[in-house]
């Protein structure tokens, strides 16, 4: 060590910068080359391997039929449509179930109770009809479809069948300026939005994937499916013969869905074009071998990794909602309630849309879960329209049994036919939940994707329903 | 509630006028983004480069060519050269306008600045080739000196911009010329064009008229002190020794046969399998990494097993791995010995 070793040698600098002039830029490459090379070689001497691959066979006849231009895409329709179709028709038992056991019951009896102790209404209010009602529904509405969604999905993945869907869907998102693996992510947001997000992960090119991530919300999530469904079937559906009625409400929903898919390459396209343009983008799709799924593993690890963590921040995100659901109910300015004040401010903004106030009210407060519009909804138009008889007090959330119920309080609420088709459209075209925009958020980890994921689909929302409602007037008259 | 005839007419309106506004490259924040470019300091840092450039290709600089270079007129021209010239930056001459020597050093920044950033854009992101350029044009004149040392070192000081041209280093000096003359290349040997020298103009003019550019690969099939014949892009050429002397090359280590070949795994069947022999120069950046990450090295045997539903991507078995590639990707990789033996 001499005194100068702190100071960098210039004649060192010197040779080292010589020598970077003589090795050229193909570094890089021939590094990569050598690295494979003796990998190769290593590989060879110590991986034994016996006699002809059986499963490799099996696997190629497979991959001939699911990518095959006969029966690829009629096995994928088929396959998908099998998972909705038992997700929803199983659903329904477990979560009239839960409803009756978490609403039906526990909320008499937890309000009972607090009335046994003695407890004030202005703390049992908005804990028990505020908070827990909240959380009890969207237990009820989201668990059961979930827990059956996620395994089955789950399923196809470990079988190796979804890379072979986002194989033979990637030229029409190639085309959109997006990732075959898109259609997975979309899929995994029919069930739910935040989940969608997650499984983002997939893509592993930066731009792809935030395509991907800003239009997973086109995706009907879980939560949104029984609003549209009913809706449908209360507006819609009434318009047909009562024989026809089922099929044109399930056509009602099928075309918002279809939309929903139009605005997902309508919106990748334009991104990949704008904003995303200059994003480092890069394809490729492993195709892993077929293998048996592993039944228990993949129950347990939908259940824990998707399911509950999903359903835990809903039900984090929705406890305050039902706080603030119960609190703007019943606090009073000027002896008119808070909720009325924000309704009739929202009310011109929302008929000029073919909406209304309530409906615009809803949406915010119902920001932290899809599921609550609904009940919401008909709690704010009970409370505003000063309807006797139904529901069961300022700001705690009911359902009525019947369909028929329903659209009997929406009419009397001034609701339409261009009401309920635009809140559809709104259902679709909003801001996502605000579980999927903290995941956003922290898949993203930037402001300005989750900002900008929450204002694409809201502005394109408030745009569509508006030309609709405005048309509509035109051409309708009402 | 508003007539739904008016209320229509204006939402359409608010569409159209937010259109004009946000529509890219020729909407309102667009050409306001373009207006920056006519500032002051931007023009004159345009200006020295441009003479930079002139000093570079031994040609004279003029008003006129300033003028002509920048896209303002004479009038604005001499008031910018004045305005240099105050500065200390450039001198007038008899015929011709030359940089000082702190006029040449701040050109020297800003072209490292300009060939930085195309480097960055071609590596690291996906915008087009085409754009490159006015990317750069925009951004070198927003670079602090700390800002530009950054750049070049999360590059991991790259020697040349994706165009073959030196960046200058953070001391204002040039890399020598690289390469050997390709005169002295010997028969049969491959190598890569580094550089064309474009002086005398005559000889220039010749080269340009047989498309030798930089980054082209030949290889010289005769020799002789007459004339030396090569091989490029499938044609043969013919130079005389004194014109070959104008251009540099780097010769290849091995043999490279994808100049001839030009068969990518774009062009196999499934079932057909083929050696990888390299990856085009125009794949960089990231797009270029993944392949080689997936194995995509020369020498790898790589086997076409099964097309999609719609033809495109294609599955591939790679290193005992099946990866699907776009055709776009797969045109990117050269390849030899195409054969349909299915030893899958």
């Amino acid at each position: 060590m001499n005194g100068r070793s702190d100071t960098p040698n210039k004649s060192i600098l010197a040779v080292a910068n010589a020598l970077r002039w003589e090795i050229g830029e193909g570094l890089h490459d021939s590094v990569t080359a050598d690295l494979y090379r003796e990998a190769e070689r290593i590989a060879g001497v110590v991986t034994a391997r016996s006699g002809k691959g059986q499963r490799l066979d099996l696997d190629r006849i497979l991959d001939r039929i699911l990518t095959s231009r006969a029966f690829g895409f009629p096995t994928m329709f088929l396959l998908l449509a099998l998972v909705f179709w038992l997700t929803i028709e199983g659903a329904n038992v477990p979560s009239a179930l839960l409803s009756t056991l978490l609403v039906d019951q526990g909320h008499p009896f937890l309000k009972s109770l607090s009335a046994a102790f003695g407890v004030p209404w202005w703390v049992s209010g908005p804990l028990v009809d505020g908070t827990y009602l909240a959380m009890a529904w969207v237990v009820s509405v989201m668990l059961p479809p979930m827990a059956i969604f996620f395994p089955l999905f789950t399923l196809l993945e470990d079988f190796g069948y979804l890379p072979r869907v986002a194989f033979n869907l990637d030229f029409l998102f190639r085309k959109a300026g997006a990732h075959g693996k898109q259609a997975l992510t979309m899929a995994m947001g029919y069930g739910c939005n935040a989940a969608g997000i997650v499984s983002t992960r997939i893509i592993d090119s930066p731009r792809e994937r935030l395509i991907a991530i800003l239009t997973n919300n086109f995706a009907l999530c879980n939560g949104r499916w029984p609003t549209q469904i009913l809706i449908a079937s209360i507006f819609i559906g009434v318009l047909a013969p009562p024989y026809l009625a089922g099929a044109v409400s399930a056509l009602a929903v099928v075309a918002v869905v279809l939309l929903g898919i139009a605005f997902t390459f309508l919106v990748s396209w334009m991104l990949s074009r704008t904003i995303l343009r200059g994003t480092a983008s890069t394809f490729s799709l492993e195709l892993p071998p077929y293998r048996p799924p592993r039944i228990l593993h993949t129950l347990y690890t939908s259940l824990i990794d998707r399911t509950l963590i999903v359903l835990w921040r809903a039900v984090v995100w929705a406890a305050p909602a039902g706080l603030v659901i119960w609190l703007v109910s019943n606090i009073s300015i000027g002896g008119v309630s808070l909720a009325a004040h924000v309704v009739q401010s929202l009310d011109p903004l929302g008929l000029l849309i073919g909406l209304n106030g309530i409906i615009l009210l809803a949406y915010v407060i119902a920001i932290p879960a899809n599921e609550i519009v609904i009940p919401t909804l008909l709690m704010l138009t009970v409370l505003f329209h000063g309807i006797a008889d139904v529901g069961t007090g300022a700001g705690v959330l009911f359902e009525l049994d019947s369909p028929a119920a329903v659209a009997d309080l929406l009419h009397a609420g001034g609701w339409t036919l261009l009401t309920g088709i635009n809140l559809m459209l709104f259902s679709l075209l909003h801001n996502p939940c605000s579980t999927t925009l903290y995941t956003i958020y922290r898949e993203t980890g930037s402001v300005k994707w989750t900002l900008l994921s929450a204002l694409i689909p809201l502005v394109i929302g408030f745009t569509v329903c508006f030309f609709v409602a405005q048309v509509w007037r035109i051409v309708v008259g009402v | 509630m508003p007539d739904p005839l008016l209320a229509l007419s204006i939402g359409i309106g608010v569409m159209g006028a937010a259109a004009y506004v946000l529509w890219p490259r020729s909407g309102l924040i667009a050409r306001f983004q373009q207006g920056f470019l006519r500032a002051k300091r931007v023009l004159m840092e345009d200006a020295l480069k441009h003479l930079y450039d002139f000093e570079y290709r031994n040609l004279s600089s003029t008003l006129e060519s300033i003028a002509g270079a920048l896209g303002i007129n004479g009038d604005e021209a001499a008031a910018l050269v004045t305005r240099l010239e105050t500065l200390g930056l450039i001198v007038r001459r008899q015929a011709d306008l030359g940089l000082t020597a702190a006029g040449r050093s701040y050109a020297l920044r800003i072209v490292r600045i300009h060939r930085l950033w195309e480097r960055y854009l071609a590596d690291e992101t996906n915008v087009s080739e085409p754009d490159w350029h006015r990317e750069a044009e925009r951004r070198e004149h927003y670079m602090t000196g700390e800002e530009t040392e950054r750049l070049s070192k999360y590059l991991g000081n790259p020697l040349y911009d994706p165009h073959g041209d030196p960046i200058p280093t953070s001391f204002g000096t040039l890399p020598g010329p690289r390469g050997t003359s390709l005169a002295s290349l010997e028969e049969g040997r491959s190598a890569t064009v580094v550089h064309v020298e474009d002086e005398p103009s005559s000889i220039y003019a010749q080269l340009v008229a047989q498309n030798i550019y930089p980054g082209l690969l030949v290889r010289t099939i005769e020799k002789s002190s007459k004339r030396i014949v090569l091989e490029a892009g499938g044609n043969d050429i013919v130079l005389a020794p004194v014109v070959a002397a104008n251009v540099s090359v780097v010769p290849h280590e091995q043999r490279i046969r994808e100049d001839r070949l030009h068969r990518t795994l774009g062009d196999l069947r499934p079932g057909e399998s083929a050696r990888v022999v390299g990856i085009a120069p125009a794949c960089k950046g990231l797009q270029r990494r993944r392949l080689m990450d997936l194995g995509i090295v020369p020498g790898t045997t790589i086997v076409a097993e099964l097309e999609s539903v719609g033809g495109d991507p294609v599955a591939f078995r790679i290193q005992e791995a099946s990866v699907a590639l776009r055709r776009q990707q797969a045109n990117f990789v050269f390849v030899e010995e195409i054969s349909s033996g299915g030893n899958v």
